[in-house]
């Protein structure tokens, strides 16, 4: 993208930027909004809440059956357990991957995500393409993330057009046998707990 | 309403998968909009029917046109307009002031930091499910026809659709009238799962299936 460099690189404010800023200055001048309030909602996001929350719940969900029977039976309380909740995240729903069901969330009618457990929504989320086509190919979208499905396998799209929120449970992979929670959480990426990718043992986590 | 964001099933967009694409943003304005928006929940600074049935309001072209921190500083902008918070013309002056040189105001509050990141990590939960649900778990329901003006949770791509209660997932107030601020009784919400072939006919894809959340007012017994 053309304006994928961000602030490091110093350029012309574009009008939607000045706009922004616009915005910002006058509600900090009448003392309506606060910059240190602003501050805080941004990291907020950027340090403290993202898919590593989301990644503790699956990982913990792998090693300890008791929690992972909570977690698809009433997944609010129980990603609660982990200390995880908050906006975004009122009322959870986990859905978990098997031999036979790959499941996969999208919001078509808005960009509505779990924030508590995967943060703020990368672009391809909120963007037209994702939602106008993960209802309609959800076979073409995974081969563009790179993931080929069985035939025998059946793929559960859920519309979170509404209040409940909705994380994959990736199958444990194959191969990690004896890891550690921290261990399993490293390999639990973002878009596995979207349902366009799966975990993987090869490699670092990209995504 | 029946707008250009009830996009589920279009075609023309193009790829998913696009270089960038996996940030949540690419520019330091882009978030401090999306707390702007919470803030102006928060200190109660805005009116209308909240920002996401605010940004359906915008003009499709427009709509399509921009970014998604673009429609959300549209939606915080016009909801603090139409509660009276700001006035026509204070954005542009501001602006002015800024390009001419003068340094961006700044204002503390730790109390508000503090009360947003405590609203910001409170959950707020629909009630149970009602005991005497209309529809129970494996009955057939169908989608209405409908054609709202306003706000709605119902995709057009599910209309007239027959689908399977899965579960009853809890009661809530149907946004259509709740986000207008009207007193409306809280309804059951039913996740209905239904087949492609129902919402898209044959495809070269094995069949799958499309789970929707839907309110009771959007569905009739089939």
């Amino acid at each position: 993208m053309s304006d994928s460099h961000g602030h490091h690189h110093p350029r012309p404010a574009s009008a939607v930027e000045l706009r922004a800023r616009a915005l910002e200055a006058l509600l900090a001048e009448r003392g309506l909004v606060s910059t240190d309030a602003i501050d805080a909602v941004v990291e907020l996001y950027e340090n403290d809440v993202g898919p590593q929350n989301g990644a503790k719940v699956v990982a913990h969900a792998w090693l300890d059956d008791a929690y992972r029977e909570r977690l698809e039976t009433d997944a609010t309380p129980a990603i609660a357990e982990l200390g995880f909740g908050g906006a975004e995240g009122d009322n959870m729903i986990v859905v978990a991957n098997s031999p036979t069901v790959h499941n996969m969330v999208v919001c078509t009618l808005c960009s509505c995500y779990p924030w508590p457990v995967l943060g703020l929504p990368p672009t391809w989320y909120k963007s037209p393409p994702y939602r106008a086509r993960a209802v309609s190919e959800p076979r073409a979208v995974l081969r563009e993330f790179g993931l080929e499905l069985g035939d025998d396998v059946e793929i559960r799209v859920w519309d979170s057009s509404a209040e409940i929120r909705y994380l994959v449970l990736p199958m444990r992979p194959a191969g990690t046998d004896g890891w550690s929670e921290d261990e399993l959480a490293a390999i639990v990426t973002r878009d596995s707990m979207i349902g366009t990718a799966l975990p993987s043992v090869r490699g670092p986590a990209i995504r | 309403m029946d707008g250009v964001h009830d996009i589920g099933g279009m075609h023309g967009f193009g790829r998913v998968v696009e270089t960038g694409g996996e940030l949540a943003y690419h520019e330091r304005w882009e978030p401090r909009v999306f707390a702007i928006q919470m803030l102006v929940g928060l200190q109660r600074l805005g009116a209308g029917p909240g920002g996401r049935p605010t940004r359906e309001e915008m003009e499709p072209a427009a709509y399509l046109a921009a970014s998604y921190y673009e429609r959300w500083l549209y939606s915080a902008e016009q909801r603090l307009l139409r509660k009276g918070t700001i006035a026509p013309g204070d954005v542009e002056a501001m602006m002015e002031r800024l390009e001419s040189g003068e340094a961006m105001p700044g204002h503390q509050d730790a109390a508000m930091a503090e009360r947003m990141l405590e609203n910001l990590g409170t959950r707020i939960p629909m009630d149970p499910a009602p005991a005497e649900a209309r529809f129970g778990p494996g009955q057939r329901v169908r989608v209405k026809r409908m054609h709202a003006r306003g706000h709605t949770r119902c995709p057009r791509y599910a209309r007239g659709a027959v689908g399977v209660v899965e579960a009853v997932r809890g009661t809530d107030r149907l946004p259509d009238r709740a986000v207008y601020g009207e007193k409306v009784d809280a309804e059951a919400v039913y996740s209905v799962a239904f087949s492609s072939e129902e919402l898209w006919g044959s495809s070269d894809e094995p069949a799958w299936v499309v789970s929707l959340d839907l309110w009771d007012s959007y569905l009739e017994a089939a």
